[in-house]
């Protein structure tokens, strides 16, 4: 079980884009420097986001990203739906169906589903912000 | 982020020795019938289940396999653990070695929560408690499934 490469990256994007952009939008190459990430992976990573109604850009020389709601307002649950294409932690198995089979997928795997959602949808960009600001607080430089 | 086919598939095969009376002896065609899991796929999971310490094997003609341990000492968490190579969505939950910024980063604090998340959903499931829900709707007496 593993989060895409696509999902990590785009979450400490987003992170980063919610903690630089208060004071206006933010250019992708700057996060991308700051997360030491590549721009073109960057970019498609932010035309999805962009398409999902998560984040505005901003057209231009001086043009960039900002997100498009306040951050208390977008859940890790949104995120990561766009991101990996759902919250399945398993998906339920079409090919023939035994009684063993259709027993787990109803039980187990929904309950398993069922925990990750809810985790995901209790947080929001905004808590990641929090943890930022904490930890810096705390000691000098940290990284999201 | 996804349990494999493997994982969910143990958890099949490892049920449906769970379901057979007593401490039964099984061999793999039985379990193949069964799940309808081929026995090369079942050789391979049993080979990792049995390293796994959660099945154990014995050779001769009444040889075969039977759980290493009761119902209630083996969780849902054994079996994927010993079938999944890891059961956090992120290596840097388990390894915070493998990324020089996880000491200070704030999405790993997501994965830990996940992860935690998932690890105590299928740590307090045993297979004694799915043999007794998976008898409980399969019984006669139970409406919901009886013709």
């Amino acid at each position: 079980m593993k989060m895409s490469m696509k999902c990590r990256y785009g979450l400490r994007a987003l992170v980063d884009l919610a903690v630089f952009s208060e004071q206006g939008h933010v250019a992708l190459h700057e996060i991308a420097k700051r997360q030491e990430i590549s721009l073109k992976y960057l970019e498609q990573d932010f035309s999805i986001l962009r398409r999902a109604g998560i984040v505005k850009s901003v057209k231009g020389a001086q043009g960039g990203y900002h997100l498009s709601r306040p951050a208390s307002e977008i859940r890790l649950s949104e995120i990561i739906a766009v991101l990996e294409g759902d919250l399945l932690l398993i998906e339920v198995d079409d090919s023939e169906q035994t009684d063993i089979r259709s027993f787990l997928t109803h039980s187990m795997w929904t309950l398993m589903n069922r925990s990750v959602q809810d985790i995901l949808h209790s947080l929001t960009l905004s808590d990641l912000v929090d943890d930022y600001r904490e930890q810096q607080l705390g000691e000098g430089m940290y990284f999201i | 982020m996804r349990i494999s086919t493997r994982g969910s598939y143990a958890m099949e095969a490892v049920l449906a020795i769970a379901l057979l009376p007593g401490d039964h002896i099984v061999s793999i065609r039985e379990i193949s019938d069964r799940t309808r899991i081929s026995d090369n796929y079942l050789e391979q999971i049993f080979t990792l289940l049995r390293k796994g310490g959660i099945i154990s094997s014995s050779r001769g003609a009444y040889g075969g396999y039977r759980l290493s341990r009761s119902l209630s000492e083996i969780s849902v968490g054994d079996v994927l653990r010993a079938t999944e190579k890891s059961i956090s969505p992120v290596i840097c939950v388990e390894d915070p070695k493998s990324c020089r910024k996880s000491v200070k980063c704030v999405t790993r604090n997501v994965w830990c929560r996940l992860s935690k998340g998932i690890a105590d959903t299928v740590d307090h499931i045993s297979l004694a408690d799915l043999v007794k829900s998976f008898e409980e709707e399969t019984s006669p007496g139970n409406t919901e499934y009886s013709i």
